[in-house]
């Protein structure tokens, strides 16, 4: 009969229940009178007559509903039809799970138990309520007075309600041992946990709501606030299932909710570590946009689609721009750029398992060209206008953009930066056409980008560092194509810099891994004849060849320098000399010459002519062999462009 | 200061409202609540929905547009990727890491770059072209693979339905 009322109940098919338990238990109470005549005759024939009493019961369930309604028109007022869904869902996994508790408690099973079962049940569906309707806080734009207040009155009668029924299952288990009421004060206490999460929440939102401007921790402190929520429920799980196995058996219908509230605490966790990583690097690292940058974009944020301001708006490695907040709030979720999803807690995977993050760059501009970033694929697979979206058009603007901004103030950037230009952090990010972009812009105008390249630089370094978890060959990712395209933009800039870099500190190069402390697994994946074996193995070659670079950078510095010092007279001819060899030359060559050249300007004061031919002879001898080298590895990286098309 | 979620999609209703993409109606059920949506949505052409204008709703969650709405037809469908009770299962509805088919490369998934806009095109995309590899009507992605006939038949008769348009015989 129970089980009937309460299905009809739950279908909210009720008004004619409750009719047919009113007619009902007023025929038995009638009939009990005619019988009896007097009051406690006719209550004791109604106790003892089974039919009778489950009708009272029936009718005893039907009023506990109709309270509950009651309650809850006062205090929710009207359910919407998403809040009323989602508590008959919620209502119903209760009522199973329960019933498998019964399972475990088969001597408790009383009246007592099944009316103690439905004010638990009753309670859990406020908890819930109340839960829906905070949440809801955020998603209306006008909140009355009203709802404040039935919001305090409902947490603090739950609360309440929580607590003593908590206190009233710890005594009777002290006093009388081991009961059913393990599980309600376990339920009641997790029901505590729900309503403080209810109950800071609504704190935080109303703040929130009375606050003329964004306000910026909140989503953080919401992350922390359900972690420690979390936190409890875990530690309340555990203890009860502990407690559980010593005194009665494995609880199995707790192991639902136990799960959800495990994974959840588990995924909450992760979140909390990897946000506040990303936020970290995102703070520290990456540059606040300009107004260039806001000028290039239709100055949009693409999370929250409203204007950015310069001040409050972050660049991201891959040069998208986003809110600073907004970025903050994604990261909580995910630690990718929302546009092309770098991942911006490693920038540069070495390893493939980490599906989610896009391939590395293919050496061959040709290639290159035709792998599409990610959104934009799946932007024109769903169909969508791409004029329209600004995850499509803007890369290309900024890149422009910034290549033209920074030509113009070339001649006052700090000499030498060049050198590392090849080692840069744009050329590792995964929107492949910008940096094509980027590249043909550059190869046009013959001007770098020294100044965003050497911020990348730095913030790269930095990310090394910070990152932990990036193995310093990954630093080199993509090495190779830089080669294809460096000789153009480089040339022209050493003789110009060579004579004013006396004094000014350079930025180290990257050292190469010590290779000790690869573990096995790397090394073998190194071993491997795969393209990650080999890349990896690129990598490190490429990173030797990078301290060389710097190597022959630092000796191009101190001769300069020596000449600025001493050797005014030869110092025009050494440079026009150098300037029209190199020019001709392309960059390989160019590391190499200087060093031949030290050795010309150290002997010039006797018969220069000779020796200076014939250590440049030497050095050409050399040269040719590592040009081969480099042919050959050139050739097996286009290789392996082509093999994986 | 309202939500920034409440911001968000009534900045996008305004845009939908202004410039609204052919075959797309959409907007929020009542002004109170901007989290529930109701979209109409008509047939591809040239495909078997060509001419059904099929209802569907929307629920957006509180964070969004950090997480995904979710999206369901409220009328009768048959379709590889729409479960029976009318939940739509296409990978731009699901958010990065959470992947009820194991098969979904995260490039297609959720991220506060998609709109109401790019979901419904994908919708219309998706009714276009089935994926039948999904599992969400294992019924339909059989009859789609083996019986196109009779899926266009079933298909029509829902597009009958939707316009109340009795079905010939
Ligand atoms: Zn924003
Ligand atoms: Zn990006």
């Amino acid at each position: 009969m129970s089980t009937t009322t309460a299905a009809a109940a739950a279908k909210m098919t009720s008004t004619t229940a409750v009719a047919i338990s009113l007619v009902l238990s007023s025929c038995v109470v009638a009939n009990a009178f005619r019988q009896k005549k007097q009051f406690y005759p006719s209550v004791v024939y109604i106790c003892k007559s089974n039919p009778s009493m489950a009708i009272m019961y029936m009718q005893a369930l039907v009023a506990v509903y109709l309270i509950g309604k009651l309650t809850g028109k006062l205090f929710f007022g009207s359910l919407r039809p998403a809040e009323s869904e989602r508590l008959i869902e919620k209502a119903w996994y209760a009522v199973t799970e329960t019933c498998l508790a019964f399972t475990i408690f088969k001597d408790d099973l009383s009246p007592k138990f099944v009316a103690l079962f439905t004010l638990l049940l009753f309670l859990k569906c406020f908890h819930w309520l109340a839960e829906d309707r905070v949440d809801y806080m955020e998603r209306t734009p006008v909140i009355s007075y009203i709802f404040h207040l039935r919001i305090w009155l409902l947490l603090v009668i739950l609360t309440l309600g929580d607590v003593y029924f908590v206190h009233d299952a710890y005594t009777t288990t002290m006093a009388k041992g081991p009961s059913v009421q393990l599980v309600f004060g376990f339920e009641y206490a997790l029901l505590i946990t729900l309503a403080a999460n209810a109950a800071f929440k609504y704190v935080l939102h109303a703040v929130d709501v009375h606050s003329d401007t964004f306000w910026e921790s909140k989503a953080v402190l919401l992350l922390y606030l359900e972690f420690f929520i979390g936190l409890c429920k875990a530690v309340m799980y555990v203890v009860f299932l502990i407690i559980m196995v010593r005194t009665y058996t494995i609880p199995l219908f707790a192991f639902r909710p136990m799960y959800h509230t495990l994974r959840n605490f588990k995924k909450v966790f992760q979140d909390l570590v990897l946000s506040r990583r990303a936020i970290h690097n995102m703070n520290t690292l990456y540059p606040d946009a300009t107004l260039q940058d806001l000028q290039a974009i239709e100055n949009v944020c693409i999370i929250c689609r409203e204007d950015m301001t310069a001040a409050a708006a972050k660049k991201l490695p891959c040069n998208h721009i986003f809110h600073t907040s907004c970025l903050r709030s994604w990261f909580q979720r995910h630690q990718t750029c929302p546009t092309c999803r770098l991942d911006i807690l490693r920038p540069t995977p070495l390893t493939t398992q980490n599906s989610n993050v896009p391939r590395p760059i293919t050496p061959t501009p040709g290639r290159t060209a035709q792998e599409t970033p990610s959104t934009e694929a799946a932007a024109s697979s769903s169909a969508t206008d791409n004029s329209r979206g600004p995850s499509t058009s803007n890369p290309t603007h900024v890149s422009s953009n910034q290549a033209g901004s920074s030509g113009s103030s070339y001649y006052n950037q700090t000499p030498l930066q060049y050198q590392f230009r090849p080692y840069t952090f744009q050329q590792r990010s995964t929107s492949v056409d910008e940096i094509n972009g980027n590249n043909s812009e550059n190869s046009n105008n013959g001007i770098p980008e020294s100044n965003n390249m050497n911020e990348s630089w730095i913030a790269f370094m930095n990310a090394a560092g910070i990152g932990g978890g990036i193995g310093p060959s990954s630093l080199f990712n993509d090495m190779p194509q830089t080669s294809t395209n460096l000789p153009s933009t480089n040339i022209p800039q050493i003789p110009l810099n060579l004579p004013f870099v006396g004094g000014i500190a350079i930025q180290p190069p990257n050292i190469p891994p010590n290779l000790d402390t690869l573990s096995d697994e790397e090394l073998r994946l190194m071993e491997q004849n795969t393209r990650q074996g080999c890349l990896a193995r690129i990598k490190y070659i490429t990173d030797i060849k990078c301290m060389l670079d710097a190597a022959v950078v630092m000796m191009n510095q101190y001769s300069s320098a020596c000449l600025m010092a001493g050797l005014d007279s030869t110092d025009s001819t050494f440079n026009s000399e150098t300037k029209t060899s190199d020019t001709t030359e392309n960059d390989e060559q160019l590391e190499t010459r200087p060093p031949s050249n030290i050795s010309s300007e150290t002997d010039s004061s006797t018969g220069s002519g000779v020796t200076s031919s014939s250590s440049g002879s030497e050095d050409q001898l050399i040269q040719e062999e590592t040009e081969q080298q480099r042919i050959i590895r050139l050739k097996r990286l286009e290789k392996f462009g082509s093999n994986s098309t | 200061m309202a939500g920034s979620a409440l911001r968000r999609l009534m900045a996008e209703y305004k845009q939908l409202t202004l410039n609204p993409p052919e075959g797309i109606i959409a907007g929020p059920t009542t002004e109170e609540n901007y989290f529930e949506w109701e979209a109409l949505i008509t047939g591809p052409e040239g495909t078997c929905f060509e001419g059904g204008v099929f209802p569907a709703k929307l629920i957006f969650p509180s964070d969004y547009p950090l997480s995904p709405p979710k999206m369901s037809f409220t009328c009768d469908m048959f379709h590889p990727n729409i479960y029976s009770d009318g939940r739509v299962c296409i990978s731009i509805l699901h958010a990065p890491g959470d992947d009820p088919m194991g098969y979904e490369s995260s490039n297609e998934r959720w991220s506060p770059v998609q709109s109401v806009e790019k979901i419904l095109l994908s919708v219309i995309s998706m009714l276009a072209e089935p994926n039948d590899e999904s599992g969400a009507n294992v019924d339909a992605a059989k009859m789609w693979r083996e019986d196109r006939e009779g899926f266009n038949k079933v298909a029509e008769t829902l597009v009958r339905k939707t316009l109340g348009i009795p079905t010939s015989k």
